[in-house]
């Protein structure tokens, strides 16, 4: 008997395994029928998902994991059985931040570490001569674009709470705040970069994957509660986003993928936007470590606990929390791959460019080489 | 006696706006807001400094009203969801009518709950009132239709209007339609046949 499954997303490019798995059938074909329902905010995603409103949801990876921890002001036990892709964003500046950054690098511009050097000069200038701070939009305090920004940042020695200013800007109204000098740049998930750079308002100085290789993106999320005494319709969802995901990495599917991205996009985002924001597959590019772009295929979407924890690290860094044993756990324990596909080998690990290696198993240690990091200068 | 709270109203309608203003004025709420949902969201709201902001659950600010929360360092004054965990009924009822309210850290749930339940109240009204305004709309539009296809009527087949009123009518019975689709009907076919 078919259920029906009512799904929150947020529309962007990343929701796209649930978009195929609606339109190819493959929810259908395990008996589920996904009723889609575009949202305006990650609050109202959460909100709405902890309420009830919403069976499952298209989330911001360290969202679910900061509302299972009750990390913020609402805390409601969520369970992660599939992850819907990982990498995506961006890191987009004003023409006016841009010229700035070109005349102080010192090296090859699309060098995050060239760059958040000439930004680390700029930012400096301008807390000198007491001028509005630099200041950088992301989309939400537990987004990896904002950790990304933090992690960019922390690359020229730039205190990101004390000499810039972060402040989340919902896309929308990004191009407008680039152009109004509202904001110098922000980090944003497709197509919204892309469409800045059309629209004329910013240029697109690093993708997110010169930040972070393989960063954990947005998840499918369901209250823990619910998954209890509906474990049928949870696995079959999460199946059928396995076989979107093998669906959406097949070479042979690529343009109809970006037919159908292109149909449940904006009116804005043209097919060949989507044929740079989405990554090459594997067997054309040869080396999944050269992804640049969305990674939708198999091994991108493996719920692993170690992802988990990577972002957990990432909160405690950036302060929103503080570390223990306890809610490390708890964080890993968010992502349950016995509820999703089976995936025999073990998921992407994220890379930092400028970064210690992360270690599961030893967080303080990693946390400790972090800060080393910013401080040694 | 505690000095009034201060309001920020946060919605793109300006109309629904003017509604809850007028229903917190009523309420005996004199320092009320309206921020049009704008870019300068932040600025704007240290500017006003509220006590209570509410915001419509449509515009996507709420996302930047999040980090307004005590894990950030940015803003002097901490706010909180009004989120009383005990009451799921009154989250159903705000998510429903497509609103949510934040306060200063700190603030009394007590004072705050009136105001929530006026603006849930205000939201709901307007949304009848919105609902009935499209019926109203509909039915004007399908009168006209009508109109004009009784007229049709009459000329191709010399009859007076209630004949041929009671004409249409019987049709829409035959054919389980309405009234107005079968008007819609006979003027494309008059347009076709011209």
């Amino acid at each position: 008997m078919t259920k029906r499954l009512r799904i929150g997303y947020v529309p962007l490019t990343d929701a796209a395994l649930l978009h195929v798995a609606k339109a190819q059938n493959f929810a259908a074909a395990r008996g589920i029928e996904m009723e889609l329902v575009a949202d305006s905010s990650w609050a109202n995603i959460r909100d709405k998902l902890v309420a009830g409103y919403f069976d499952a949801a298209h989330m911001l990876a360290p969202a679910a994991i900061a509302v299972s921890l009750g990390i913020g002001h609402i805390e409601a036990p969520l369970l992660v059985p599939v992850v819907l892709g990982l990498n995506g964003n961006a890191i987009t500046v004003s023409k006016a931040l841009f010229e700035a950054l070109l005349q102080e690098a010192q090296g090859d511009m699309s060098n995050p570490r060239v760059t958040a050097k000439a930004l680390a000069r700029i930012v400096a200038r301008r807390r000198e001569r007491a001028e509005t701070p630099v200041t950088l939009g992301h989309v939400f305090p537990f987004s990896s674009h904002h950790y990304q920004l933090r992690m960019w940042l922390r690359a020229g020695h730039i205190d990101p709470d004390e000499e810039v200013r972060l402040v989340v800007v919902p896309p929308p109204f990004m191009v407008e705040t680039l152009r109004k000098g509202q904001v110098d740049g922000f980090c944003v998930g497709a197509p919204w970069s892309a469409l800045a750079a059309a629209a004329g308002a910013g240029a697109i100085l690093h993708q997110g994957t010169d930040i972070v290789h393989d960063c954990p993106e947005k998840v499918l999320a369901f209250r823990a509660e619910w998954v209890l005494s509906h474990k049928e319709e949870v696995s079959a969802l999460a199946e059928a986003v396995g076989d979107a995901s093998r669906w959406a990495a097949s070479p042979s599917n690529r343009s109809s993928l970006v037919t159908l991205l292109t149909s449940t996009a904006g009116k804005d985002v043209t097919a060949a936007m989507l044929e740079r924001i989405l990554d090459t597959p594997a067997s054309t590019s040869g080396s999944a470590l050269l992804s640049s772009g969305l990674r939708l295929d198999e091994d991108a979407i493996k719920a692993d606990p170690a992802q988990a924890l990577w972002l957990f690290a990432q909160m405690v860094a950036a302060g929103q929390t503080t570390y223990s044993d306890a809610l490390a756990e708890a964080a890993a324990a968010v992502y349950a791959p016995a509820l999703g596909p089976a995936i025999p080998r073990a998921a992407a690990t994220p890379v930092i460019f400028d970064g210690p290696a992360f270690s599961p198993n030893d967080i303080p240690s990693y946390l400790a080489a972090l800060e080393d990091g910013r401080t040694s200068a | 006696m505690s000095r009034d709270l201060r309001i920020a109203v946060i919605d793109k309608n300006p109309l629904r706006a003017a509604i809850l203003e007028d229903g917190l004025r009523a309420a005996g709420h004199m320092s009320v807001v309206h921020i049009d949902d704008t870019a300068d969201l932040l600025e704007r709201i240290h500017a006003i400094d509220p006590d209570v902001i509410l915001i419509d659950l449509e515009s996507p600010s709420r996302d930047t009203l999040e980090q307004m929360f005590k894990v950030s360092r940015s803003v002097a004054r901490p706010i909180a969801m009004f989120v009383d965990r005990s009451d799921a009924a009154m989250i159903d009822a705000a998510i429903d009518a497509g609103v949510s309210a934040y306060i200063v850290d700190g603030l009394h749930k007590d004072r705050v709950k009136p105001i929530l339940d006026t603006t849930i109240s205000r939201f709901n009204a307007f949304a009848k009132l919105k609902k009935e305004l499209e019926t109203v709309k509909s039915q004007l539009e399908d009168r006209k239709v009508i109109d004009r296809a009784k007229a049709l009527v009459m000329r191709a087949k010399a009859i007076p209007e209630e004949q041929a009123y009671a004409l249409m009518r019987q049709v829409a019975m035959n054919e389980n339609k309405k009234i107005a689709e079968v008007a819609r009907s006979i003027i494309t076919a008059a347009e076709l046949l011209r």
